[in-house]
């Protein structure tokens, strides 16, 4: 930032008298007339201390930013790159929310649910499944026989099967929700990305495989072989991925940069 | 001078020399009318002045900038899907709300009375069959459009700055519609209700220090009962619904700020 506002920051006696843009309302009529005495606005900022102070302080940097780079760039509005909410994407949404709404009602006509035999504590059904889109944790519960044994407590496992299931839970729920914390940059396209790509899909396959472990016992196969492939396919999906993202990379950044230096030509 | 109180704004006189149309006329009428009392036009004035600062912010995007072609990219479609999950949460509340008006959560009889609500909503009320139909439909579709939602946000590299506190809503967001689900699936007390519950009450039990204390707060207790199908309820249809929806608005009032991610 330039110098004149470190000067407003530090420098608290200089002028009030409007030779600079005022960016907080002071200037203009007060509700109660001031006297003599009254402290400006400005003045009454500048006599507080501590973090309102420096809330005041920040406050006027990033609106003095905004001012700079408004006169600065030859852009209309901040340099901010994204499509309007409104129309842009509401209008789309708009139209076609019939559409989906009578989808909604059309599953509903065509394939009602039915209900089970009333609750019965003395009698455990065969199978127990929570609804389809619990099974991924439901399937972290049955993770036991990748619960570390330790040779010191003489084999015991260091927590319940159940317990390392449930934060196998929290790990997974942890690690999507730190994402944008891993990965940053500027890069969008998953072609720009090849890691983060390859993982999001390995993490696809593995939502999946591991929902079948979920109902090992429905599943027509060895459970040795599906609890090995539960963990093997997403390995392998996220690699083929890498390897095509990679691959179809150079061609497409080419593109990409081609029409990325037409638009904003190095200086 | 006199004693009687002048209207130095003479509004009525004004409205005279306007000539207005009624709908005008009465519009004022109400308009000062409330004015006077609440002091409106302040508050209007608040938040027209939001609306500038909001829309006045608003992003310009790459294409206006740039003065592009507005070039199609073949993952448009599934931007829809956020307000695909809306929009099957609106339907959800609108047929839950429905559905609440025969339901009762009590235990009493066998089958319990939960149990018994459901199969009269089946058998017996006029359109309760498709009510409860639409009730569960619009609830997995919702679940699907989140996931989907997720994964495009995802794929787009959408929740890269400054959209990552949009992410971590996201994160609160999914987990709150599954427990939404979870909940709704016990209500009916049948036996996949009453296993499933059995399961959860495990789970929660076998998490690290804080287990009885959450087993008994969200079921009320180490085994199945009567309180679990209570809580169960309240959570379904009193609690998640107030704050699954204040939290979409922010959700979607954060995407309305900061405009939708474009690929670069
Ligand atoms: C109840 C569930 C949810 C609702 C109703 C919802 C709604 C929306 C809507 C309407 C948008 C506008 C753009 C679009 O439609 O794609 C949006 C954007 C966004 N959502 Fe969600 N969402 C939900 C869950 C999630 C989840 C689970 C995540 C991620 C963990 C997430 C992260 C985001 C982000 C980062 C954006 C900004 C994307 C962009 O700017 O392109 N949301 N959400």
């Amino acid at each position: 930032m330039s110098d004149t506002n470190t000067n407003t920051d530090t420098d608290t006696d200089t002028d009030t008298d409007g030779t600079e843009a005022r960016t907080d309302g002071s200037g203009g009529p007060g509700i109660v007339a001031p006297d003599d005495e009254t402290p400006s606005w400005r003045e009454r900022k500048e006599r507080t201390t501590g973090l309102s102070r420096l809330t005041y302080e920040y406050f006027e940097r990033a609106r003095r930013e905004d001012q700079d780079l408004r006169t600065e760039s030859d852009y209309v509005e901040r340099d901010v790159l994204a499509f309007p909410t409104w129309p842009h994407e509401t209008v789309r949404n708009l139209s076609i929310a019939a559409f989906f709404t009578g989808m909604i009602f059309f599953l509903s006509a065509t394939m009602p649910p039915h209900i089970g035999s009333p609750a019965n504590p003395s009698s455990t059904p065969a199978i127990i499944l929570p609804d389809w889109y619990l099974y991924w944790s439901f399937g972290l519960l049955k993770l036991g026989p990748l619960n570390p044994e330790l040779a010191i407590l003489g084999g015991e496992k260091i927590t319940a099967d159940r317990t390392y299931g449930v934060l196998a839970n929290v790990v997974v729920v942890g690690f999507v929700a730190i994402v944008p914390f891993l990965n940053k940059g500027s890069a969008r396209r998953p072609v720009e990305q090849p890691f983060w790509s390859a993982v999001g899909v390995g993490g696809i396959v593995f939502a999946f495989t591991i929902s079948l472990l979920a109902v090992k016992n429905l599943m027509p196969m060895d459970v040795d072989l599906l609890f090995d492939l539960t963990f093997l396919l997403p390995i392998v999906a996220t690699t083929v991925t890498y390897a095509v993202l990679k691959t179809m990379r150079e061609g497409y950044m080419y593109d990409l940069n081609r029409r990325y230096y037409r638009l904003r030509p190095p200086k | 001078m006199s004693l009687k109180e002048k209207d130095d704004m003479d509004h009525e006189g004004w409205m005279k020399r306007k000539d207005l149309t009624p709908v005008e006329s009465t519009f004022l009428v109400a308009l000062i009318w409330m004015d006077k009392r609440l002091r409106i036009v302040d508050y209007l004035e608040l938040l027209e002045n939001l609306y500038y600062k909001v829309n006045m912010q608003m992003p310009k995007s790459h294409t206006e900038q740039y003065d592009l072609d507005n070039k199609f990219w073949y993952w448009y479609p599934l931007y829809a899907l956020g307000s695909f999950s809306t929009l099957a949460y609106i339907v959800a509340a609108v047929s839950g709300a429905l559905l609440g008006f025969y339901y009762a959560p009590a235990q009493t009889g066998d089958p319990s009375t939960a149990y018994n609500s459901i199969t009269f909503i089946m058998t017996d009320l006029q359109f309760g069959f498709m009510l409860r139909s639409i009730h569960r439909w619009s609830a997995q579709v919702m679940v699907a459009a989140v996931f989907l939602h997720m994964l495009r946000v995802y794929f787009t590299g959408a929740y890269k700055e400054p959209r990552e506190l949009n992410w971590l809503l996201g994160i609160v967001l999914i987990s709150l519609t599954m427990v939404f689900g979870y909940t709704g699936y016990l209500l009916p007390w049948d036996q996949l209700a009453f296993w499933a519950g059995q399961i959860g009450v495990e789970m929660s039990l076998s998490i690290p220090l804080a287990g009885e204390w959450v087993a008994q707060l969200l079921f009320g207790g180490f085994t199945l009962g009567p309180a679990t199908l209570q809580r169960m309820y309240i959570l379904h249809v009193f609690l998640l619904p107030f704050v699954v929806t204040s939290l979409i608005a922010i959700h979607i009032g954060i995407v309305w700020v900061q405009g939708i991610a474009e690929p670069h």
